[in-house]
């Protein structure tokens, strides 16, 4: 795994917070993270790491502390203007638990109707670019088919493809495999390993301590809506200093 | 029954459907913002769409008629029957249209609007190529169930004078009252002609769009 990672930050996180009502799910979370790096997020459930990856791109708004993604500033005390919003919306890309495609479109209208709306692709254009993408996903042949005819799989890697049609400079994985079965999920886990390896900025929250040891360049360990430990892959998962952080590790390595 | 009769009770067609699809459309309108109102996050607005549809559903569709006709109509405005059933039916029409769609709304899995937002569709795109297609194929079997209603009830217009199938029918059935059972049995038929075409289509447009999201 020979990746070089750029000097210039793409994410930068200071002192984030966010609640829900009373229950706070982040707090004073801090972090950054270089161009072309890719970072894995594990920890216990309900620990924020999913809230987490949701306020990089203001799916939720943090109500603590201040993001800069992509050269976009957003601090919590400060509405985001609309087109910061855009910008940051151009800059990242999603992949969810669930896919999210659009049931009533073929996988190719999927593809090319948010080149055409957000970035005023033609038609052509962007058919020719999803055509391209589902060919490097490995899914050339599903193009007419709608998403319900295809598997988890499959539907995952149409939301790969899907988001990288927006040329994206970082990708934010929510749980990409949790809905799919462990060999399913191989399929899922081959593209973004291919993703990563061309370079592309990731952030995963991940429950797949493979792929966090082997393919990020480093973890993220959550619990309780701070971040417990972080560094390089390998020394977090096999060497973790907080007895919260060893207890988690211990229960998800010796399965 | 001559055949005179007969061409006069189905030359009601005419009105039964000008009053029935007008109403339907002005109350598939009208519920957007009702169902907007309602499901939006200000208490007032909330308020005032329950309220709307409390008040618009309570009230048998008959006191709706006769309130706009014989009550506005008698000193504030003149409205002729004609506008005065289709406003009345319209606006029932909206309320149960605006709860239909509230129904539709609730069934979309929240990670369309995820989606939507993430892949930075405008506004507009995420409702007209998102959200409408999708709330079109839920609420299509409800719609229809109501519309097949509304054409049945389009016969109340008959009490203000509107010349449709049942008003015809009573009409005839005044001058020929020892033919009344095959008056009225005749416009029953008519109603059920109708409604046919009207189920099987919409039946079959539910089929298709089913088939493309089953899995």
């Amino acid at each position: 795994m020979e990746r070089t990672a750029e000097a210039r930050p793409i994410v930068e996180v200071k002192g984030l917070g966010k609640s829900f009502g009373a229950h706070k799910v982040l707090a004073g979370v801090d972090f950054s993270m270089r161009v072309g790096e890719v970072v894995a997020i594990i920890g216990p459930s309900g620990s924020g790491k999913s809230t987490l990856l949701r306020c990089l791109n203001q799916l939720e708004q943090h109500d603590e502390g201040s993001i800069e993604i992509c050269g976009i500033q957003m601090r919590a005390d400060t509405p985001i203007p609309r087109k910061d919003m855009n910008a940051l919306r151009r800059s990242t890309g999603m992949v969810f638990q669930s896919f999210n495609l659009f049931p009533h479109m073929t996988v190719l209208r999927n593809i090319s109707l948010p080149q055409e709306r957000a970035l005023g692709r033609s038609r052509a254009e962007a058919d020719e670019r999803s055509r391209a993408l589902l060919d490097r996903v490995g899914l050339g042949s599903k193009a007419d088919q709608y998403p319900a005819r295809c598997s988890g799989g499959q539907q995952q890697r149409i939301a790969i493809a899907r988001a990288l049609a927006l040329d994206p400079k970082i990708i934010l994985f929510d749980e990409p495999t949790s809905a799919l079965d462990p060999e399913i999920g191989l399929e899922v886990l081959a593209v973004m390993q291919e993703l990563a390896e061309g370079g592309m900025s990731m952030i995963v929250v991940t429950h797949e301590m493979h792929f966090a040891e082997t393919v990020s360049d480093r973890v993220i360990l959550m619990a309780d809506g701070k971040i417990l430990e972080e560094g390089p892959s390998s020394e977090v998962m096999r060497n973790p200093k907080s007895p919260r952080a060893q207890q988690f590790l211990h229960a998800v390595m010796n399965r | 029954m001559t055949l005179d009769g007969v061409l006069l009770i189905a030359g009601g067609i005419y009105w039964t459907l000008v009053v029935t699809v007008c109403a339907f459309l002005l109350g598939a309108a009208l519920g957007v913002p009702i169902c907007a109102m309602r499901v939006s996050r200000s208490r007032v607005l909330n308020a005032v769409s329950v309220s709307l549809i409390v008040l618009l559903r309570s009230v048998p569709p008959i006191v709706w008629i006769f309130l706009l006709y014989f009550g506005l109509g008698s000193g504030f405005l003149t409205i002729n029957p004609v506008p005065a059933a289709i406003i009345a039916l319209g606006v029932i029409t909206a309320a149960n249209m605006a709860e239909i769609y509230r129904g539709a709304l609730s069934s979309i899995h929240p990670g369309q609007w995820d989606a939507s937002h993430a892949l930075g569709l405008p506004v507009w795109s995420e409702f007209f190529d998102v959200m409408v297609p999708q709330l079109f194929r839920v609420t299509l079997p409800s719609a229809t169930t109501y519309l097949i209603g509304l054409l049945k009830d389009s016969a109340i217009a008959s009490t203000i004078g509107v010349a449709e199938i049942a008003y015809l029918a009573n009409f005839l059935s005044n001058k020929q009252f020892h033919a009344s059972l095959q008056i009225f049995a005749f416009a029953g038929a008519l109603y059920i002609l109708i409604s046919l075409p009207l189920a099987a289509v919409a039946r079959d447009a539910d089929a298709r769009l089913r088939s493309k999201v089953a899995q």
